[in-house]
């Protein structure tokens, strides 16, 4: 409480000053931004867009109650880019949400999207309108390389910022995780043919060549299709000791079923497509044990006294446990308060330019994951992924991923 | 795994895929055969089916895979859950002919056809909007028996909806070839006019046709779902393409060849990701439907349609 009353204080002390600055505008009423958040409300990933979203509703809503940036009320608008028909995200769908944030000049600033398929989808729009986004989940390398810049980002500055690590770092990791400390020889790798599956099965693939683990094959599925027995019993012909899964969860339950079935030996391993209460829930046990996922950012430290509080305030609002995309999502939405703050102590206008050249220069030493800051591309400095693996509690609720989910330390970086 | 214990091990998976996709093929075989129409609305009334199936079993209790039947129970609880299932979907067909698709017999062009697509996606979203987008885990009742052959595996599941799918086609075909309804049927399916001159009441033939496609979409929906262990709305459009394929392939309108045409296709969608790679199975598929209908425009065991006239 002291420190929030304190920040409040010193939040007045500044919109004092700026008074002294700034015109008679600055006096007004509050003024009122917007803010677009765009997830994937419908389908397959429902659950885990709810969870991270409400990252972003706790941090405004907190924003707004104590009045931190003096005059300015954030609006958050949400928009979905799932659809019934895709059960899942859908790009097109991402695509038209961009457009219309992209048009609305109240919008100052984006949060989103999960997927690195809307983001794919959305990044080139929201460069010609310099609308800035950060996302708390989707780590598809390509969106944030300079390579691509021409596609994803013709106008050339970055717009599409993140609070994650990205896939570059993901799924060579695991591999080193599971060649290094788990001691594994040989592999296949499969992925569920979306941006994402594909980009971190090949980052995984590419890894373990440099690593000297051998691939036995690499096959993509429909996550679409009900039945992958035929190709789970090919590696099961070629005796597989790993199987690395590039993928979210629409594909990756029904995987995780038929493995148990058909592979029981195998190490099992995925990205964050696979970290989820979908596991739990849509594989269930026994399928689910075992499994191995990594994260693209720090695991949420449940000693950490600055994380407890986050999660009790967290758990007074939603009656839940935030995750660790919960957690960037939060990270990124204070990124644009403490941008907006910046510009408005520093009597600059608040317009999408402003944000997007703020957020390019914000430093925010200390946040719920760390040291945030973002280099020239977009992407997050401080790079780190956590390795996970479900191990049934059965004296615990079997669906809630901290207690399933056991946290074995950090991958490897090399 | 020996290459013999291989071929058998996919040859098992092939036939459990191909059964999946011939029962659901049976019911969109059967209405198109009546009606010359093709049910869209037939893949989702399967989900439905699935939904209604997972509901029945979790009233008698079974939730999950914790319990675990044999004997009478598994008979009886097997035997209730089909016949609640499949009258439930018997009826949403009926529903489906005699509210929507009757007023529309005599528009001749595409209407009725997209008619069901619409139906198809208004299914889709009450099941979207009142259970949500995720997968539900269905009851596992069965046993889990198997036998081994090395190390091929054939499980009592695997046992299970291969005989479901040959009593269903069996039953079928003796009901559409033998009994009296069944002659008003294919009476029905070769001239309408002339089979209501002849006494046949094509207005019910019609909604019959429809409950027993419907129904058999039901039961498939059931043996999905004790078969693969869950529920999902989006669980219709693939396994919809597969079927309706298998029903093009082996000749539509034809009850032997929806059953012929989805074993292939399951037998080629195994050998293919076998020896080529999964992402290729499509491509295959469709690439020897293609070829099929260049030579046999009509199917394998070709078309039965009504005579327009």
């Amino acid at each position: 409480m002291i420190s929030r009353r304190s920040a409040f204080k010193a939040a007045a002390g500044i919109a004092a000053a700026g008074t002294f600055a700034v015109t008679e505008g600055a006096q007004a009423a509050d003024k009122t931004v917007k803010v677009a958040m765009n997830l994937s409300l419908t389908g397959a990933d429902s659950e885990s867009a709810i969870r991270v979203g409400n990252g972003a509703i706790l941090a405004f809503e907190d924003a707004n109650k104590y009045g931190e940036v003096p005059g300015i009320k954030f609006d958050l608008v949400k928009f979905d880019d799932g659809t019934a028909t895709a059960g899942q995200y859908d790009p097109a769908q991402a695509a038209t949400n961009a457009r219309k944030m992209v048009s609305d000049k109240g919008f100052i600033a984006a949060l989103g999207p999960q997927m690195s398929g809307a983001g794919k989808a959305m990044s080139p729009i929201l460069s010609e309108g310099n609308l800035a986004i950060i996302t708390p989940s989707s780590t598809n390398p390509d969106i944030t390389d300079p390579k691509f810049a021409a596609q994803y980002r013709p106008k050339g500055k970055a717009v599409y910022f993140r609070t994650v690590t990205t896939d570059a770092y993901q799924g060579p990791n695991m591999a080193n995780f599971l060649a290094k400390t788990v001691g594994i020889k040989s592999v296949y790798i499969l992925d569920d043919s979306g941006a994402y599956g594909v980009g971190i099965a090949d980052s995984f693939q590419k890894r373990c060549g440099e690593l000297g683990l051998n691939v036995l094959g690499r096959d993509r599925l429909d996550p679409k299709a009900a039945d992958y027995s035929a190709v789970l019993t090919k590696i099961k012909s070629l005796n597989a000791d790993g199987l690395y899964y590039g993928g979210v969860a629409q594909a990756g339950v029904k995987l995780a079923k038929q493995v148990a079935e058909i592979l029981p030996k195998i190490v099992r391993a995925g990205g964050d497509g696979i970290y989820g209460v979908e596991l739990l829930k849509g594989a269930g046990f026994p399928a689910a044990d075992g499994w191995y996922a990594s994260n693209a950012s720090p695991h949420k430290d449940d000693g950490d006294k600055k994380m407890k509080e986050f999660s009790d305030r967290f758990n007074a609002r939603f009656k839940g446990s935030p995750d660790d995309y919960t957690l960037t999502m939060y990270v990124a939405a204070r990124a644009i308060i403490e941008t907006v703050k910046v510009l408005q102590a520093g009597g600059k206008p608040i317009n999408r330019d402003t944000v997007r050249d703020g957020l390019q220069a914000i430093r925010m030493a200390n946040s719920l994951i760390g040291p945030v800051e973002f280099d020239e591309n977009g992407d997050l400095k401080n790079k780190v992924i956590s390795v996970f693996q479900v191990k049934k509690d059965a004296s615990k609720p079997l669906d809630n991923m901290d207690d399933q989910f056991a946290y074995i330390g950090v991958a490897p970086m090399s | 795994m020996t290459t013999g214990e291989l071929f058998l091990q996919q040859l098992i998976n092939g036939l459990n895929l191909g059964a999946m996709y011939s029962l659901l093929a049976l019911g969109f075989t059967l209405v198109y055969g009546i009606m010359e129409l093709i049910n869209f609305s037939h893949f989702n009334v399967f989900m439905v089916g699935a939904f209604i199936a997972l509901g029945v079993l979790r009233l008698m209790g079974l939730d999950g895979q914790i319990v675990i039947l044999t004997g009478l129970p598994l008979v009886v609880v097997i035997l209730v859950a089909f016949v609640v299932t499949m009258f439930s979907t018997g009826m949403i067909g009926v529903g489906i002919e005699r509210l929507l698709l009757r007023p529309l017999r005599a528009v001749t062009g595409p209407a009725a056809m997209i008619l069901t697509i619409g139906v198809s996606y208004i299914l889709f979203n009450i099941i979207l909007i009142g259970v949500g987008g995720d997968t539900r885990n269905f009851a596992n009742p069965l046993p889990s028996v198997s036998w081994h052959f090395g190390e091929a595996t054939l499980r009592l599941r695997d046992v299970l909806i291969w005989g479901i799918t040959i009593v269903l086609m069996l039953g079928l075909t003796y009901f559409v070839q033998f009994t009296k309804l069944g002659k008003g049927m294919r009476a029905t399916a070769q001239d309408p006019e002339a089979a209501r001159m002849m006494g046949v009441e094509v207005d019910n033939v019609v909604g019959l046709s429809f409950f027993i496609g419907s129904a058999l979409a039901g039961a498939s929906g059931l043996i999905f779902g004790l078969y693969y262990n869950y529920a999902k709305v989006d669980m219709g459009f693939s396994a919809g393409l597969r079927a309706f394929t298998a029903a093009v392939l082996g000749g539509i309108g034809n009850v032997p060849g929806a059953m012929l045409g989805g074993v292939l296709i399951g037998l080629i969608e195994a050998g293919s990701s076998q020896l080529i790679g999964q992402a290729w199975a499509d491509v295959i598929i469709f690439s020897i439907l293609v070829i099929v209908l260049v030579f046999r425009p009509a199917g394998l065991l070709g078309r039965q349609a009504p005579n327009k006239s």
